[in-house]
């Protein structure tokens, strides 16, 4: 069997389905297409994927300032903020015109904020890309917009949040962040609290000193990807973005100190499936240490469907509807979380105990070998079948991007999977599935203290 | 892409080719049986039935051997099922497409339908309809409500997942024999693309064209009657921020109809789908600062809150004209951000509805300028080809145009878009828009209910809210504006209050 996997590996880096350029050596790894990449003496990155799609191309920038470099009191939500002002014009194409300008491109055009990142992105006419460029270097360079247009805007904001907080499962994700961290920023969401989104119309000197310290080029990556070649990409990247000043600011992000004891964050919500949650403080991201890569295996082998305890607990005993687990990549070290909804709030307990025990067994027996090849083929097959077309390339690569800032990296990345042994396996368990660094997360219809006792957690 | 029609031994075999240079190998077995070939008294058996065939096994595999045969190939398979479709696609890579194809050829021949697997679906399908529909999105909530009024009497009424009692009555029996029934060798698609073996697809043929040669009986839709006046149903909440609006009034064209095209430039001159530049949008939220998007539709989007270009496999005989208004602020939650709001009594629900509904009154007595249809057009002709940026896209988009009697609905379009003109355009505006009799769900705040259903019944004036800061910085034009929306008559004949759990039971 491990030979078969092996020799379809070997396959796989061969994929089809664009056509490399010749002169163009490609780094060995999972992805299957040349990445190339240049930066301009302003700090810009400027990466080209030439990939065969005829007539498309997804031009991408990506900016590296997220929710979690909100760390002044009354900012949160502020990047995600100024992603929506960034659509309201310049001296040369005021808001009506920019938004008429980008209706006649007739692109797939949108933007959205996380905690590391703003990403910017368009998909349409490769033939358009000239205008593509000129339209966001100008915002990207020359944003301005009225104190007037700032606070009308704020209330799009509060609508965004008015949407997605009906959800008990957004009361929660809130809370767990909330919870588990203390210190660092990641302790809010990206859309910010609700009061902050509400002060949002009165913070417009702030939202020029944000522009002014992160929409620089030593903060953004330009990256196109479909049917172009990098020579015009560099050459209009140089065109339009050169003359770009490059900023001073950095900013430290005070780190969360240690938990030490688990904690509880809680959604009493009467009428929805009960749910458990258990976050464990995980690792921040990075290619050079493996132990995201080892925790996104253990997610997948030991709580995938194929896993003994999504078969005991969701198939054949059916006390759970939906199980699974993992870590969201991010800069600093985030949450790794195992997921359940529950059929009966009354096997609260027995699930969690459940949970336990596969977290206890990774920590002191070796995972089957067969397994594990099996996981790691798992791993590389999902990532293979999910490149298919311009935008969900440049999608996957923005990741590594604002990640480590080396979209390249993406070949390390899946090489650590390969490099993955089972005494990582145990070795990550030991260091990551710890009850001091647990924030356990709960909806049911009962109230915070019965559902804590139940669980024996102390509040 | 290449159609085939081949005369087997005792029925002709629609195929969708797609051959290209992948090596993901996407094949889509779409069968024209939808929910509304669901039994009265059993709701949602059609995607039951769809639902269960991809969580159970097969007479060689049970359920969790499947998922452990599976597992290092990352294959997909799934089920979509829509009021007239259901569509089974899976997407292997070329390296495991046989190893995949034997299991997955015995699940759709040969499915199980183990009880076990059939009641974790089961129920897992009703605490959707009961709870989690009506929990986790209030604007996925007010879509589904607004569809059960508006296809009330015909098959489309009822969610496709079911109602409350129809998922009660249904027995693993009943998804056995309606599988047996309804999923045939006589309302089969079969759809392929990728870099895929001729000899795969010939078997693939060949075990499709054994399945049971059962005709499957699907029902008459009926008439869908345009209502009387405006229909209002305000679903309550308690301490809700927002009113979620979702409106309709049913349209008697498709996709292959004459006027489609005219209508597509008109839709989305008005509200493209969460597209900035469209007039409800730069109204109710660019200007006012009111919500996060207002959208139209001619034809039902699927997944819209998470979607940005729309997904294949629902094609409908049946339309409606609809609005999507995003969740508006409550007075429950202005009053709580702004001490001189302390006063109100409902929020901004009645003015966004009069906002839009003033919009479209203008657009089908003016029209668009020449300039308004030249850009609309341009962005559409661009726009549309990223509806197929990908393999399983353009298989989807190709299968969807057969169900229209079409080859090739988006190359079609561009042709006919490309000869379209102005006065077509106008002319389908004035005959399909209307404002007088629609169909409107809110889901709202418990306490914003009773007022606002006397302000829609006396069409009193519903003055815009602002907040101060929001009042400083917009200007007089926006005001006068306002002044003569907030009168705008609506001709509302009924508005009924009904508490969540009251829906989707029948």
């Amino acid at each position: 069997m491990r030979n078969y996997l092996v020799a379809c590996m070997a396959v796989l880096l061969l994929a089809v389905g664009c056509t490399p350029q010749p002169d163009t050596p490609k780094e060995e790894g999972v992805f299957p297409y040349p990445i190339q990449q240049t930066q301009l003496d302003n700090g810009l990155n400027v990466v080209t994927v030439p990939y065969n799609s005829p007539g498309l191309a997804s031009f991408f920038i990506v900016v590296r300032v997220g929710s979690r470099d909100e760390v002044e009191e009354g900012k949160t939500g502020f990047a995600h903020f100024f992603e929506h002002m960034m659509f309201r014009g310049t001296d040369k194409y005021s808001k009506a015109e920019y938004s008429e300008a980008l209706k006649a491109i007739g692109a797939a055009a949108n933007a959205n904020t996380w905690w590391d990142r703003t990403v910017y992105h368009m998909t349409g006419n490769a033939e358009m890309l000239d205008k593509m460029f000129e339209l966001e270097a100008d915002r990207f360079m020359n944003l301005k917009y009225s104190e007037e247009d700032f606070k009308v805007e704020a209330g799009a904001v509060k609508g965004e949040y008015t949407k997605s907080y009906t959800s008990p499962y957004m009361k929660l994700y809130e809370k767990t962040y909330n919870t588990a961290f203390t210190t660092h920023t990641y302790s809010h969401t990206t859309i910010g609290y609700w009061e902050d989104v509400v002060d949002m119309p009165n913070q417009y000197d702030y939202s020029l000193e944000f522009f002014d310290r992160y929409y620089r080029p030593e903060y953004c990556t330009v990256l196109v990807v479909g049917d172009v070649t990098s020579d015009k990409v560099n050459d209009l990247a140089r065109k339009y973005f050169g003359e770009w000043q490059r900023g001073t600011f950095t900013q430290e992000i005070t780190q969360e100190p240690e938990q030490t004891e688990t904690r509880f964050a809680h959604v009493q919500e009467a009428n929805f499936p009960p749910i458990l949650n258990l976050n464990y403080k995980g690792p921040g991201f990075s290619v050079e240490n493996k132990d995201m890569a080892i925790l996104d295996i253990i997610s997948s082998l030991a709580f995938s469907q194929k896993s003994d305890i999504y078969k005991k607990l969701v198939v054949e005993e059916q006390k759970v509807r939906e199980l699974s687990a993992g870590g969201l990549n991010t800069v600093d070290p985030g949450l790794w979380s195992v997921d359940a909804m529950l059929v009966d709030k009354a096997d609260m307990a027995y699930v969690k105990s459940e949970i336990d025990k596969v977290l206890q067994d990774l920590k002191t027996n070796p995972v089957d070998s067969i397994q594990l090849t099996q996981t790691k083929s798992f791993i590389k097959y999902s990532y293979a079948m999910g490149i298919d077309n311009p935008s969900d390339i440049a999608n996957s690569l923005s990741w590594y991007i604002w990640l480590t800032g080396n979209p390249a990296d993406v070949n390390k990345a899946y090489a650590n999977y390969e490099a993955v042994t089972a005494e990582d396996i145990m070795r990550v368990a030991n260091k990551y599935f710890v009850d001091e660094h647990l924030t356990v997360a709960t909806i049911s219809p009962d109230e915070e203290l019965q559902v804590s006792e139940e669980l024996n957690i102390k509040l | 892409m290449f159609l085939s029609l081949l005369s087997l031994t005792t029925v002709a075999q629609k195929v969708v080719e797609l051959p290209m240079a992948s090596t993901k190998i996407v094949v889509k077995i779409a069968f024209e049986n939808g929910s509304m070939s669901d039994p009265v008294g059993k709701e949602g058996l059609t995607n039951l039935t769809a639902a269960v065939l991809t969580e159970t096994g097969s007479d060689q595999y049970t359920k969790s051997e499947i998922d452990d045969l599976l597992y290092p190939m990352a294959a997909q398979y799934r089920a979509f099922t829509d009021k007239e479709m259901t569509t089974f696609t899976f997407e292997v890579h070329k390296d495991f497409l046989n190893e995949f194809y034997t299991i997955f050829r015995s699940l759709l021949l040969n499915p199980s339908f183990a009880e076990r697997d059939f009641s974790r679906v089961k129920s897992n399908t009703e605490v959707y309809v009961k709870e989690v529909i009506k929990a986790s999105s209030d604007e996925d909530f007010s879509k589904m409500a607004l569809e059960s009024r508006l296809f009330a009497g015909t098959r489309y009424a009822h969610m496709k997942r079911g109602s409350i009692n129809g998922l009660a009555n249904i027995t693993r029996e009943d998804v056995v024999n309606h599988y047996k029934a309804f999923f045939t060798r006589n309302n089969v698609t079969i759809g392929i693309a990728g870099d895929y073996p001729a000899t795969f697809l010939e078997t693939l043929k060949a075990d499709i064209n054994s399945l049971p040669d059962t005709q499957p009986e699907v029902p008459e839709l009926g008439e869908v009657p345009m209502p009387d006046g405006i229909q209002v149903q305000l679903v309550t909440k308690p301490d809700n921020l927002g009113t979620a609006i979702f409106t309709g009034y049913p349209i008697s064209i498709n996709r292959a109809s004459a006027d489609w095209p005219a209508m597509l430039v008109v839709n989305s001159y008005l509200g493209e789908h969460r597209k900035s530049y469209s007039k409800l949008y730069q109204l109710i939220r660019e200007t006012r600062s009111m919500n996060y998007g207002d959208y139209t539709y001619i034809e039902w989007y699927e997944a819209g809150g998470s979607n940005q270009l729309p997904l294949t496999g629902f094609p409908r005989s049946q339309n409606y004209l609809a609005i999507w208004i995003r969740p508006v602020q409550t007075a429950y939650s202005l009053k709580s951000q702004y001490p001189e709001l302390g006063d109100i009594k409902i929020g901004h629900a009645h003015f966004a509805m009069r906002m839009a509904l003033n919009e479209i009154d203008r657009v089908k007595s003016e029209g668009l300028t020449s300039e308004e249809f030249e850009l609309t057009r341009q962005f559409l002709r661009s726009y549309m080809k990223l509806y197929i940026q990908s393999p399983e896209r353009q298989l989807g988009f190709l299968m969807d145009s057969q169900f229209y009697g079409m080859e090739n609905y988006i190359a079609e379009m561009d042709a006919k878009l490309a000869s379209l003109t102005l006065e077509e355009v106008n002319a389908a505006a004035a005959k399909y828009l209307q404002t007088e009799n629609m169909y409107i769900t809110m889901i709202t705040d418990t306490n914003e209910a009773e007022p606002l259903k006397k302000s829609l019944m006396t069409n009193a004036p519903s003055p815009m809210s602002y907040s101060n800061i929001i009042r400083e910085s917009l200007p007089e034009s926006v005001f006068e504006a306002d002044k003569k929306v907030e009168a705008y008559p609506m001709n509302v004949k009924k508005v009924a209050i009904e508490a969540p759990a009251s829906l989707f039971v029948d």
